[in-house]
């Protein structure tokens, strides 16, 4: 008998209670007298194999049986969440499967994971519509021609025989591999070869940072950045709340720090230094934007004063120019100085030398082991790009025998991607593990298919000693086959994932288990896999002392061509893998609010000067013999003059699949143009310097084209103060964001709030429908929230909704029910941006329930503003009438043709048809089965069981949502909130959804209070 | 109106003989028709058949209709999406031609239910006409708030009957379905009140055609018309009840379509003003319509004599009226904007002057205040090419005032994050056209085959008779 991990959403009480035990019985008609989890997730998947199997042709009729003996635990219809590890990029968040009949659907937050909290980004929560991608290969490939596994199989064994006898270099190339077993298992399989190399190649590298801590503590490891211990933190372009390392983790700290209380008017102190607006920066205390070139400069300078701060000044001062002045410099030095111990600087830089710096800067603030930690360092990045540029002069020279790729698109991603396809195709033996035939794929020898990450067993050690394993929540759909199986099959050891997983931590996990822990193997291994992640001792690393002296002061580098080009990823788009998620490609990006592709980001005066608007097509290039390539361009608020960027990761192959994708009509423009991507690939910008990517490149030129192509965003306004030309006096700003800082709070918490001359406890009617019951509200923390849109995602798997392409978003017409509104306010360094997500607020005094001639949008007596989608008959008129336009209109039949990705349609939300009005219900299908939960029980709804998919995803927290009428809930505590106000108020309308004002540390006081 | 008073105010002066009295009154119908001659000139062109000239029309109104047909199915077979709306402007071309063509058919009920009470004599030359017109420009504008919703095929939901759907039912605090009740309600009454008027003319038809379908139709719908005193009687009786029920029906339909706005939380649609200023535009922009319509129809038909310059005239001067109670009413919602504090209707109107669609604001005011005032002058009114023109800019500019009124004010409203533009598509723009082209196809149709005047009523405002009834009777006249 196997026990059955089970966390379920619905009975939490029971997570960690004692585990279901699954009787035995072959569901499959297995002779095996035992169902693993394995065999057990396959029964539990039966009601998917009828749907999907069928379309690839292997489902055995007789498994279509309902189960003979019922699974315990397993409620047709209801809800099964699995703990499980992320893997949508090598963070490795804690990730939480809720699966439905089998069916892995909704992807939450492990709320007890140490790193994330219970957060998910976008990216994670997009998993399922990857996984039901009718796009992924269905099987090895071999020569580009579908195959058999034995067959490939045989053939891979006999050319790896005889590159063992020819001593070929065989070289193995992944992005960071956070999983200990994989790990283990390559460099095992690697171990039969006389030359054999493991290349780690992250996409996006912070191998320079690696490098910096190689010279100054003499190991080459990650620190571990503690940002929740940061009082004080200055960041040097690192957008770690949107990209960068570890941004999910990074969030809920950074966030624990951004809630001010009447008893404490505390919060941190952020400042982001930075060429290009990134999600970081625009949620910053304080904003700076310099030259890219100038980064070194300003970071010798701050080491410089830090350093004297410290007692120990530098030899040679670094010239004193550049655009931030001294005193700034020195301010925050000593801002820096007095938090010492609780301070932090980041920085993005691919230079070893200002890396170098960052690390005297946190190691004189005292920051080694308290701010960030090198003992446990993080995995999470652990690509050499030394090693990638090594192994490109090897292709280059025809010096290496076999090349296995996974994971990661080799000819995509790397800078020389398109040199190098000629050399790939010399390589005797090029086997790619490649879901999708990317640009390697293509062009492999044999293409292996891995799983997707929510069919396969594997574990991930994210932060030394903290490992976390990720299980398979439905059986394979594809003739896939994990890495570690196919690496033991060539290895003649063949055994299953799980097997060499369970072996591997025996071995080498276990014994490092912490005292408190199981003696019994079995034990650990069944808590680890209920809790999803197991605490043990971190590996023994030898951390040198601070070898201080080898830290020289930075000349600025000089700038040549027109322009710097800062390559970036989208918070959406983390690395090319995810190129095939409509999901994320219809996500609005953070701060440009622009779907579908990428573009080049051009500085508003740059963009004036050369008379750019959105949209315009520009070419880009690096010299005449450097790369170029041609997108639209966009005006981008914040951005330092001379400066470009591009994100990277687009301009997959493949993503052409999507030019059809939204509704067809004889108006309507392709998302993908014809014999196009979906963007353009900007890898051939990046550099091997000083062995490292760099994303920055000078000496770019920028010239306009006679096209044009649209940006499909979604919003079009980007301001809070109305047009100049159409602005009434005294009401140029509207009041929908208020703001205060943090000096202002601490004299009157009620600082930055709004005069009215609205009443809102006078009413014209009496209170006629009293919420007797539960009274549903939620309160949005705008001080928390940094805008990464996490929840858009969160709540379009939830509540089903549509993908509809460019350009139905393009002509406002995205389906997404939860947005996030971005302004900005002001100008240049001064600018503020403001991040507010906006969704049906639920209004007392709904205006669009007034309008509606057919009764279908009424008020629950929950205080729920409900849409009845078969009564609608699509006037609009609700939409209309609502003031903050939450209402999405379903313009035509969108497209749910695809009856394997119909899979990931959530079963408890109706799929609306066209002609019919939709909005956030505030998860309403959660709401009820927690009431019906609650009511089995024969107890009341506690705080906390419901939570809407939109504040169970939040890395932030800054969503609670609960029963107003409970006052000791969280939200009762929450409206008390002298932050507190309501968006429109003066309209009378009474929306349910609170925000809590924007808190800034600044010391200037409140300029909207 | 102010006609309407100079002639009531008639009998106060000292009481002058019969022969000065016609000496005042102007000719209302000129060439010195008789009665006979009234049914000849009217009753010919239906026997004789159609021209090459309506044929023409008639063609080209049915292709443009066609277009119209055409792009209606593909849009309800697509999706509202064929059209350019997005999240934030959820109406635009379907309601602003809803509300023109609602305001296109206040014209006839006021010519021929408000002016028959303030007997208006001049009335009788254009009642049918404006009649008619009314009608098809009501099943046009009756057309657009079923086609415009998303699921058409559920419009009769609208209907507040007993029904299998449950305990559902309809939503009585919506103006939408104050719409409902206001658009069928006018339907009905107008195409009553023609009806009724058209009975003595279809009696004529009746006696003067040989026996066959028209003679056996028009005897069908004529009911046993007699001509007694008795029949006419009556027959005055119910016109005079109908006119009374038809009177407030002007006010009222317009003012409830107002409501779809006034009701509304949106800066621009939440004004008390609407009302009034609704019913104004609509009479203006009817009026407009209706001189568009009888320039052309008396030049095409040769009913110089029955629809003078004298007719014109009074239109017009009822239009500058109208107009400059529109322009008015422009400049009252500027005042109160700035006048109540609102900050987000005071950026309404400011947006609107000087916002992404100043065009077709300016292009409204231009149209509907500016141009009319040329009619201040005699000179112009009579003149029958420009007053043309000044008609065809009022009918552009009513509708861009709808236009103006509904898309200005959604495409911006509280929250600047879901701003958007609004772009009409291939679709809308024949849907419009399609719309325009119903109206023409039904009012040729009407001009084919029913009295484009009223016979009987013009026979009642013709110059004092140069022969007496009885020989009219002889010759076989109904009337």
């Amino acid at each position: 008998m196997t026990q059955i991990p089970d966390n379920s959403r619905t009975n939490n009480a029971d997570s960690h209670g004692q585990p279901a035990v699954l009787e035995t019985g072959g569901v499959f008609g297995d002779e095996s007298s035992t169902i693993n989890r394995r065999r057990f997730l396959e029964a539990a998947g039966f009601s998917i194999s009828l749907a999907a199997l069928t379309g690839c042709g292997r489902a055995p009729v007789e498994t279509a049986l309902p189960f003979p003996i019922q699974p315990v635990g397993a409620i047709p219809g209801r809800f099964q969440d699995y703990a499980s590890t992320c893997a949508g990029c090598p963070t490795a968040c804690g990730l939480l499967v809720g699966t439905r009949d089998g069916r892995p659907l909704k992807m939450e937050g492990l709320p007890e994971h140490p790193l994330s909290r219970g957060g998910l980004c976008a990216v994670g929560q997009a998993l399922p519509i990857g996984l039901y991608d009718s796009h992924r290969l269905t099987g090895p490939l071999s020569a580009g021609k579908s195959s058999e596994w034995a067959s490939v199989d045989q053939e891979i064994i006999q050319a790896f025989s005889q590159i063992k006898e020819q001593k070929k270099a065989v070289r193995f190339v992944t992005p960071t591999i956070t999983s200990p077993t994989l790990q283990a298992n390559i460099d095992a399989f690697l171990a039969q070869f006389e030359n054999a190399k493991h290349v780690v190649f992250d996409a996006i590298s912070s191998s320079a940072i690696l490098d910096a801590h190689e010279q100054t503590h003499g190991v080459r490891v990650l620190p571990h950045y503690l940002l929740d211990k940061a009082k004080v933190l200055i960041s040097f372009g690192a957008d770690f709340l949107g990209t960068w390392i570890s941004p999910v983790e990074f969030t809920a700290a950074w966030s624990s720090r951004r809630a001010p209380t009447e008893e404490y008017p505390e919060m941190s102190y952020h400042v982001q230094i930075e060429s290009r607006m990134s999600l970081t920066g625009s949620n910053a205390d304080r904003r700076v934007t310099i030259a890219p070139n100038e980064q070194h400069l300003v970071l010798s300078r701050l080491a410089h004063e830090v350093a004297s701060l410290a007692g120990k000044p530098l030899e040679n001062s670094p010239p004193l120019e550049g655009s931030l002045a001294d005193t700034e410099i020195a301010s925050l030095a000593r801002k820096l100085w007095e938090a010492r111990g609780e301070s932090l600087v980041l920085c993005d830089s691919q230079d070893k030398a200002t890396q170098v710096a960052v690390n005297l800067i946190n190691h004189h603030l005292e920051g080694y082991g308290k701010t960030l930690d090198v003992k446990r360092p993080s995995n999470q990045r652990q690509g050499s790009d030394r090693d990638v540029q090594q192994l490109v002069e090897e292709l280059e020279a025809d010096q290496v025998g076999a090349l296995l790729v996974a994971d990661v698109d080799l000819l995509h991603d790397l800078a020389s991607c398109q040199t190098l396809a000629d050399a790939v195709g010399r390589i005797p033996l090029t086997i790619s593990f490649s879901q999708r035939e990317d640009e390697f794929a293509s062009l492999a020898k044999f293409v292996c298919p891995d799983h997707h990450v929510l069919e396969s067993w594997s574990d991930a050690e994210p932060i030394g000693g903290l490992i976390s394993l990720a299980q398979p929540t439905i059986r394979p759909l594809r003739e896939t086959r994990a890495v570690l199986e196919s690496l033991a099959v060539w290895s003649d050891r063949p055994t299953t994932a799980y097997e060499a997983l369970q072996s591997h931590w025996k071995k080498t996990i276990f014994p490092r288990r912490q005292k408190e822990a199981s003696a019994q193997f079995v034990k650990f291994w069944e808590q680890s896999l209920r809790e999803g992640f197991v605490e043990v001792e971190a590996a023994k690393s030898v951390v040198g002392d601070f070898k201080a002296g080898e830290v020289k002061p930075l000349a600025q580098q000089t700038a040549t061509g027109d322009f710097s080009l800062i390559l970036y990823t989208k918070v959406s788009m983390p690395d090319s893998r995810h190129s095939h998620n409509p999901w994320l490609h219809e996500l609005p990006d953070p701060i440009s609010k622009v779907t579908w592709g990428n573009y080049v980001c051009v500085s508003p005066s740059d963009a004036k000067e050369l008379g750019l608007v959105d949209g315009d097509i520009v070419k880009v290039s690096a010299g005449d013999e450097g790369p170029q390539l041609e997108l639209p361009a966009l005006v981008q608020t914040g951005q330092h003059d001379g400066v470009l960027a591009i994100a990277l990761a687009y301009g997959c192959k493949g993503t052409d699949r999507f030019a059809k994708i939204g509704p067809q009509w004889f108006e309507a423009r392709p998302t993908v143009l014809e014999n196009e991507l979906l963007g353009k690939n900007a890898a051939a910008f990046v550099e091997f310097r000083d062995g490292a990517q760099q994303y920055l490149r000078s000496g770019v030129t920028l010239s306009k084209t006679s096209k044009r192509r649209d940006l499909a965003t979604t919003q079009l306004y980007n301001s809070l103060e109305v047009p100049a030309e159409v602005a009434p006096h005294g009401a140029e700003r509207r009041d929908i964001v208020q703001h205060t800082t943090l000096n202002a709070f601490a004299k009157d918490t009620h600082a930055g709030a709004v005069e009215h001359h609205f009443d809102g406890d006078t009413q014209l009617w009496p209170e006629d429908h009293p919420k007797t019951g539960h009274a549903w509200g939620m309160v949005i923390d705008l001080n928390k929230c940094t805008g990464c849109s996490a929840c858009v995602i969160a709540c379009q798997s939830e509540n089903n909704v549509p993908v509809v392409g460019y350009d139905e978003v393009r002509r406002q017409r995205e389906m997404h029910w939860m947005r996030i509104d971005r302004y900005y306010t002001g100008e240049g360094e001064d600018m503020d941006v403001d991040h507010q997500p906006m969704m049906c607020q639920h209004c007392d005094n709904a205006p669009c329930e007034t309008v509606c001639p057919v009764l279908a949008t009424v008020h629950s007596s929950e205080g729920l503003n409900e849409q009845v989608y078969n009564r609608c008959v699509g006037t609009r008129y609700c939409a209309n009438n609502c003031p903050y336009k939450v209402r999405r209109f379903n313009w035509f039949k969108y497209e749910h043709d695809d009856t394997l990705q119909n899979l990931v349609l959530n079963p408890e939300v109706t799929v609306r048809s066209r002609g019919v009005m939709e909005k956030c219900s505030m998860c309403v299908q959660r709401i009820e089965a927690g009431k019906v939960e609650a009511r089995s029980q024969g107890l009341p709804v506690a705080d906390g069981a419901i939570q809407t998919a939109c504040q169970q995803s939040c890395p932030a927290n800054a969503i609670v949502f609960g029963d107003i009428n409970d006052q000791e809930s969280k939200i009762y505590e929450a409206l008390e909130n002298p932050r507190r106000y309501r968006v429109l108020e003066e309209l009378n309308v009474r929306p349910s959804v609170s925000y809590l004002r924007v808190v800034k540390n600044r010391d200037e006081e409140s300029h909207s209070g | 109106m102010v006609e309407s008073e100079k002639d009531l105010q008639t009998p106060a002066v000292p009481a002058p003989s019969p022969d000065e009295m016609a000496k005042l009154r102007p000719t209302l119908i000129t060439g010195g028709k008789v009665p006979a001659d009234v049914t000849r000139d009217i009753c010919t062109p239906l026997e004789r058949g159609p021209t090459g000239l309506w044929w023409g029309a008639f063609s080209l109104s049915l292709t443009v209709l066609t277009i119209g047909v055409v792009a209606v199915t593909y849009q309800i077979a697509m999706g509202i999406g064929t059209w350019g709306l997005n999240r934030t402007v959820g109406w635009a071309f379907d309601i602003t031609n809803f509300v023109f063509w609602v305001g296109i058919g206040h014209a006839g009920t006021l010519i021929s239910a408000v002016l028959f009470l303030f007997r208006q004599k001049w009335r009788t030359s254009v009642n049918r006409a404006a009649e008619a017109m009314t009608l098809f420009a009501v099943v046009c504008a009756g057309l657009f708030p079923v086609i415009h919703m998303g699921r058409p095929w559920l419009a009769f939901w609208m209907a507040p009957y007993p029904n299998m759907r449950g305990s559902l039912w309809v939503n009585f605090k919506s103006p939408l379905l104050w719409d409902v009740f206001a658009i069928s309600t006018y339907l009905l009454i107008s195409a009553v009140f023609w009806y009724v008027g058209l009975i003595p003319d279809l009696a004529t038809i009746r006696d003067r055609s040989k026996p066959g379908l028209r003679k056996r139709l028009s005897g069908l719908f004529s009911l046993g018309w007699n001509g007694s005193a008795r029949t006419w009687h009556r027959y005055e009786t119910v016109y005079l009840l109908l006119a009374g029920i038809a009177t407030p029906l002007v006010f009222s339909v317009h003012t409830i379509v107002s409501m779809d706005f006034a009701t509304a939380v949106i800066p621009g649609w939440h004004t008390t003003i609407f009302p009034p200023y609704f019913v104004a535009g609509a009479i203006f922009s009817g009026l407009a319509m209706v001189l568009t319509l009888m320039i052309i129809a008396r030049k095409v038909m040769q009913l110089e004599n029955y629809i003078t310059v004298l007719h014109i005239e009074r239109m017009c001067k009822l239009m500058l009226s109208m107009g400059c109670i529109v322009g008015l009413a422009y400049g009252t919602e500027f005042f109160i904007a700035a006048f109540s504090g609102n900050p987000y209707e005071q950026f309404v109107f400011f947006n609107r002057a000087l916002g992404p669609f100043s065009w077709a604001y300016w292009t409204m005011v231009s149209c509907n205040v500016l141009v009319p005032q040329v009619l201040w002058f005699r000179p112009i009114r009579r003149n029958i090419v420009l007053v043309f023109v000044v008609s065809i800019f009022v009918n552009i500019g009513m509708w861009f005032e709808r236009f103006v009124i509904i898309v200005t004010s959604l495409h911006r409203d509280f929250l600047p994050s879901s701003w958007a533009d609004y772009t009409p598509t291939t679709v809308e723009v024949a849907t419009l056209l399609g719309s325009f082209g119903l109206f023409f196809t039904l009012f040729l149709l009407f001009c084919r085959f029913i009295p484009v005047i009223a016979i009987a009523e013009v026979k009642g405002v013709l110059e004092k008779p140069r022969r007496d009834l009885k020989h009219d009777s002889a010759q076989g006249d109904a009337a």
